[in-house]
């Protein structure tokens, strides 16, 4: 049930770039997702109508639909439509979408839970609607958000998993891949989920100091 | 102290009105402040103080009236503009209750932000008249701490320089000892009395009756959303003539 040494050695390369396109595919996902998140917080907030419809509509489809319809529909459903993607594309762009609607939602609660009296604050010394995001609120409820937002990194790189279904040469599909050739299926997804662990156990540790620094600023 | 009575009202609020719902907390409010005038507002709790401070800079938008403070007058039946809202606002400083710094700045960053923003100052001319306001509040020597490092009362100091760091014509004071204990209280009240003395043009709610008797020019009593009495500050605290006010006077002295 356990790989070998000798197996563990000759599948690590075939592993470690597999693992390489999933760290990809969570860096990309997250550096455009997370951006789109607070654009999409900032439009569910807008007083326009229009913007508020047009941001809860991508919201309630990026959360309610599940990762994985999000990525069968775009790799295989939108070429039906003439717009083909390669299987990174269409995993980055899911991801993404993924990524910026929950996202906006944590965002959204942490921009919503700082004191009323900043705004207020800010508005009595004149600053105009972008400077009081950019110099009194995102500051303030960014530091709330981050905790939460880097917990959701962890869950986004385990989502890359998915990825398996549309031909992604990421860790799972090799791993896969691996127990194919030589059936030895659950020793080799057990390296995999070995790895996995490696970079989320670390990641989690991190978070929950993160945690415990934010918000520290009130007491610097 | 004493008002320049041939400059005209620098503010003028005329049949201001304000409903929360069916509930009528602003009456039909006309008042005049002269500049370098010490306006206080007393009274009970819910009978319009503070909403009244603020419709005057629009913190709260007021259902009917005008306002004027110095050339901009607003009409508070329409829809009022951006440029207007900022040109009141340039002119109206606010100090609140809970005083609402920027945690995340030091006290430096805190007064000259707006400076930098909205006057257009550079980063070392905005310092420079930063650290002049904090010197005059008696606070240099915290310009580069977090504000949760300083007290209550050094706080409500360095907000009342935050507000003075954008030059207003007028100084708006929402009950800024009322968060305090009484020794951090006085030390406000002497930042502001200070103000007072060089001529700012104040207008005060508050419940420090001292405050109202001996440093404002002008006070005034309000009860349901109207305004009972108003008149020199020795005249209403020591010889008031309306009723109400006699029984708000005497709850106030009873305590």
């Amino acid at each position: 049930m356990i790989p070998t040494y000798d197996e563990l050695v000759s599948w690590l390369p075939e592993l470690l770039s597999g693992l390489s396109i999933s760290l990809q595919v969570t860096a990309l996902s997250l550096a455009l997702g997370i951006p789109c998140g607070l654009v999409l917080a900032l439009g569910v907030l807008a007083k326009g109508k229009g913007t508020r419809i047009l941001a809860l509509f991508l919201v309630e489809v990026g959360r309610g639909a599940p990762a994985l319809v999000l990525l069968q529909f775009i790799y295989f459903g939108l070429p039906g439509t003439g717009l083909t993607l390669g299987s990174f594309s269409a995993a980055v762009i899911a991801l993404a979408w993924n990524t910026g609607a929950y996202t906006s939602e944590i965002i959204r609660a942490s921009l919503q839970s700082i004191a009323h009296g900043q705004r207020e604050a800010a508005v009595s010394i004149g600053l105009n609607r972008f400077d009081e995001l950019r110099y009194v609120l995102l500051p303030q409820g960014l530091r709330v958000a981050l905790p939460a937002l880097l917990g959701f990194s962890i869950l986004i790189f385990q989502g890359t998993s998915l990825c398996f279904t549309i031909a992604l040469p990421e860790l799972v599909s090799r791993a896969y891949e691996i127990g194919s050739t030589t059936f030895r299926y659950f020793p080799a997804l057990l390296a995999a989920g070995v790895l996995y662990a490696c970079i989320s156990i670390p990641a989690s540790l991190l978070v929950s100091h993160v945690e415990k620094r934010a918000g520290s600023h009130a007491q610097r | 102290m004493t008002a320049v009575q041939n400059a005209g009202p620098l503010i003028r609020l005329a049949a201001l009105s304000k409903h929360y719902g069916t509930h009528l907390v602003l009456d039909q409010i006309d008042l005049e402040v002269v500049k370098g005038e010490v306006l206080a507002i007393i009274g009970p709790s819910g009978s319009g103080k503070s909403t009244l401070l603020r419709c005057i800079n629009y913190l709260e938008v007021p259902d009917g009236g005008l306002i004027t403070v110095g050339p901009t007058t607003i009409d508070a039946t329409r829809a009022a503009s951006r440029s207007e809202l900022s040109g009141l606002r340039r002119r109206v400083g606010m100090v609140f209750q809970s005083f609402n710094l920027f945690p995340h700045m030091t006290v430096l960053r805190n007064v000259s932000l707006a400076q930098e923003r909205v006057l257009g100052r550079t980063r070392r001319d905005a310092d420079e008249r930063s650290m002049q306001l904090l010197k005059r509040v008696g606070l240099a020597d915290k310009a580069g701490q977090y504000p949760v490092r300083c007290s209550g009362g050094q706080q409500q100091r360095i907000a009342i320089a935050r507000s003075l760091a954008l030059d207003p014509e007028v100084m708006l004071f929402d009950e800024p000892t009322s968060a305090l204990d009484p020794e951090l209280g006085l030390e406000v009240l002497a930042v502001m009395r200070e103000l007072a003395e060089s001529g700012m043009t104040m207008i005060v709610v508050t419940h420090e009756m001292g405050f109202a008797e001996n440093v404002s020019d002008t006070v005034m009593i309000m009860a349901d959303g109207k305004i009972v009495e108003k008149g020199p500050s020795a005249q209403v605290m020591r010889n008031p003539q309306q009723e109400r006010t006699k029984r708000f006077l005497r709850a106030v002295h009873d305590r």
